[in-house]
């Protein structure tokens, strides 16, 4: 019969999953965007280029200690959960642990987010690399004198592999975005008084093409409600 | 009504399976343990340990102080696995529908041998003459409707001797157990709060009402509560072109090699099973040597198969037939995985877009081959805890074990709801810092007349700090801006081996670094810098 389009209930089998996945392509509003990019909510994704981190990129995320760089990092690593993907970081040998409960309280959804730890740094890129082949986004402590070499076969694997690669520290080679955090005023913390109840992070954002301009702004670091102690108070086990 | 199933149970099964092994371990007191997320812990013992007090669950160095002398042997599931086959076997030669569970235990229809051999009571005891016979002489047996009652039968019939319990008596036997027996430790844990603290109590609930509280899964415990199968007329048996079959040229010889090719043999099959919307619950393991001897075992599994339980399996059963009394003629040419049972699989209901739901699969690779590379504790996960610094409050657990925290008010301070947990008295407050030292980085806190800070025993400061020194900090630390505390903890006074005795400070610098500081005794210490 010519001109009469014939319906049968599809079969529940390759078939009926590939029209899903067509249908599902086809509907879906944002999946193109949302495929190359990872949104970061927030005042820190007010400061980046279009308010998202681009897949297959390297960011760059630098500043002396205590100036807020890990705070910075983990807010691109949240915005990575949040987003239902999942995340890694690798840390460095010898400059302290990332603090788990930080992590939580900028966001990171902890049951989808590993650490590495105790990587020697001749062992460095070959983690990463691995890592970057399962994860959408790897927050890596560069260790000191990795090789201009290394580094540009990660930057290469990452644009492969559709995965931001967030490297703190000293980053020898090319980034599309580099973010310092400046530091900002211990908010709270006086003579004896008060504990701290936050901080401005001061945050400049450098980016390749056309993100190029330069912008600078201010991101406030995890105030925490809850938890009152009074200090002095003499705690027993 | 369930059909008619006999459960065979040995009990502390991995001691036995070293007893085969190993007659040097028999007639003194045997324990195997077992690595937990909380310690090691006894996983089996033998009757000479368990006079002396040792029970399942007690930790090692416990065991070891109620029984000296004891011999401590690690669990290893394969030996269990490949010890298991003489039992197997010799039930074999009575009924060839048998289904192993796990290593010490297994399953079969009684129907058609309890006729030949004369009755249910005369087949369990020919069964135990021969499982003794090849040198398990504490098996118990249990015959009853339906797997689950069958099983609580073999757990409550006397060493070397069957239980019967009659046809339609099992929901009164099951009435009298408590919850736990259902083995999902959280229901029990709930049903028991409830105030329904035995499976009758639970069974006399109304179905729908359970369904609607607990879902699917509480409903399933409900139907093996009420002396029902779970899933009895779903289970379907698949049609013969769902078997996977591989030719193995040149024969493998080596158990490693045909587990490896079993792997990606159960990966494929579950795969093309999903594909059908199918789940498995039954599966029988088929092997054919070069010389055409044909082996074939059946395995059954709570719930869906998944495809590393799977292969599991299928190396164990390997191993069984390969350490089993004689071995095989040559090495194997065939091997077939054949589901049993399917039923249609309602398991996770998938995100039609935005969730990728290989994501996680392509997480736990890569994970696993760092773990490969750098050892099993190298990759951890943070569960947040109870406890009053930074380092306290999170776990790290290495990636695959249990995510559970080891102190209670596990929530994150942001997302508790008062009152939920109570507050650890001298937690440090406020936001948390970003960058953690363990072991903390050696400092010094001085007053502004040079002298390192101390606290009373009351608790106050001798002055306030002026200066702070550490290796950690930018530029080696400096003036203080900024400070609050200390905060005094007194942790485990009652010990004198283990008590710690020392304050925190919050101390913020001039350079607008935030850090923690320790102090105990006059030793000062960086903890955490807020990054």
């Amino acid at each position: 019969m010519p001109g009469v389009t014939v319906t049968v209930l599809p079969r529940r089998d390759e078939e009926a999953r590939a029209r899903l996945d067509h249908t599902a392509q086809h509907v879906v509003p944002v999946a193109l965007a949302g495929d190359q990019v990872l949104a970061v909510p927030g005042e820190l994704g007010a400061l980046l280029p279009g308010s998202a981190l681009r897949r297959g990129t390297v960011v760059a995320v630098g500043g002396v200690v205590g100036a807020g760089a890990t705070t910075v990092a983990l807010g691109l690593v949240a915005a990575a959960t949040a987003a239902g993907e999942w995340a890694v970081a690798v840390e460095g040998e010898r400059t302290g642990q990332l603090g788990g409960l930080a992590a939580a309280e900028v966001g990171v959804a902890l049951h989808r987010f590993a650490v590495v730890r105790g990587v020697a740094p001749a062992r460095w890129a070959t983690v990463v690399a691995a890592l970057l082949d399962g994860f959408a986004l790897v927050l890596a402590e560069t260790p000191p004198h990795v090789r201009a070499g290394d580094a540009r076969r990660l930057v290469a694997r990452a644009r492969e592999r559709k995965t931001v690669l967030v490297v703190t520290r000293a980053w020898p080679v090319e980034a599309a975005l580099r973010l310092r955090a400046e530091g900002g005023h211990c908010a709270g913390l006086g003579a004896g008084a008060d504990p701290l109840t936050g901080r401005a992070l001061h945050v400049v954002v450098d980016g390749q093409g056309a993100a190029g301009s330069s912008r600078t702004g201010e991101v406030a670091s995890g105030p925490t409600a809850g938890l009152t102690a009074a200090p002095t108070a003499v705690a027993a086990d | 009504m369930p059909p008619r199933t006999a459960a065979l149970w040995c009990p502390d099964w991995p001691v036995v399976a070293r007893r085969v092994r190993d007659d040097g371990l028999r007639g003194v007191p045997v324990v195997v343990t077992e690595r937990t997320p909380r310690g090691e812990r006894v996983r089996a013992a033998s009757p000479e340990a368990r006079v002396e007090g040792v029970v399942t669950g007690l930790l090692r160095r416990e065991a070891e102080a109620r029984c000296p002398g004891v011999v401590l042997l690690d669990a290893d599931t394969h030996v269990d696995a490949a010890a298991f086959e003489v039992v197997a076997l010799a039930v074999e030669t009575f009924t060839p529908r048998l289904a192993l569970d796990v290593p010490g235990r297994l399953a079969f229809p009684t129907r058609g041998p309890a006729r030949y051999f004369g009755g249910e009571a005369a087949l369990g005891a020919r069964v135990l003459a021969a499982v003794a016979a090849a040198g398990v002489p504490d098996a118990r047996l249990g015959v009853a409707d339906g797997g689950f009652a069958a099983e609580l039968a073999a757990r409550a019939a006397a060493p070397g001797r069957a239980q019967v319990v009659a046809a339609g008596a099992a929901p009164a036997f099951l009435a009298e157990w408590p919850v736990a027996a259902l083995g999902d430790p959280a229901l029990a844990d709930l049903l028991t709060r409830l105030g329904l603290s035995t499976l009758g109590a639970f069974a006399a609930l109304p179905a729908a009402s359970v369904l609607g509280r607990f879902g699917t899964e509480g409903s399933r415990a409900h139907r093996l509560a009420r002396g029902l199968d779970p899933l009895v007329s779903a289970w379907t048996v698949p049609p013969p072109e769902l078997a996977e079959t591989i030719e193995l040229d040149p024969p493998v010889e080596q158990v490693e090699t045909a587990a490896f090719v079993a792997k990606s043999l159960a990966t494929q099959l579950l795969a093309r099973l999903d594909r059908l919307g199918l789940g498995c619950s039954r599966v029988t393991i088929e092997a054919e040597t070069e010389h055409g001897e044909r082996l074939a075992r059946c395995w059954r599994h709570e719930g869906a198969l998944t495809p590393d339980a799977l292969a599991a399996r299928v190396r164990w059963q390997l191993e069984g037939w390969l350490h089993a009394s004689g071995g095989l003629s040559g090495g194997l040419a065939l091997l077939r995985l054949l589901p049993d049972e399917v039923a249609p699989a309602t398991g996770r209901q998938l995100g039609f877009w935005g969730d990728d739901p290989h994501a996680s699969d392509r997480a736990a690779r890569a994970l696993a081959r760092v773990q490969g590379m750098l050892g099993h504790p190298a990759v951890v996960t943070a569960v947040p805890q109870g406890g009053r610094t930074p380092v306290e409050r999170v776990r790290w657990v290495p990636w695959g074990d249990p995510r559970e925290p080891a102190r209670p008010g596990s929530e994150p301070s942001v997302r508790r709801a008062p009152g939920e947990s109570p507050p650890w008295p001298g937690a440090i407050p406020g936001p948390s810092p970003a960058r953690v030292f363990d072991p903390p980085r050696p400092a010094a806190l001085l007053a502004a007349d040079g002298v390192a800070v101390t606290v009373s025993a009351r608790g106050e400061a001798s002055a306030p700090p002026a200066v702070l020194r550490c290796d950690a900090l930018p530029g080696g630390g400096g003036d203080v801006l900024g400070w609050a505390g200390p905060w005094a903890h007194d942790l485990r006074w009652w010990d004198g081996s283990t008590r710690v005795r020392c304050t925190r400070w919050q101390v913020a610098l001039v350079s607008d670094v935030a850090c923690l500081v320790r102090v105990a005794r006059t030793e000062a210490a960086v903890e955490a810098i807020y990054d």
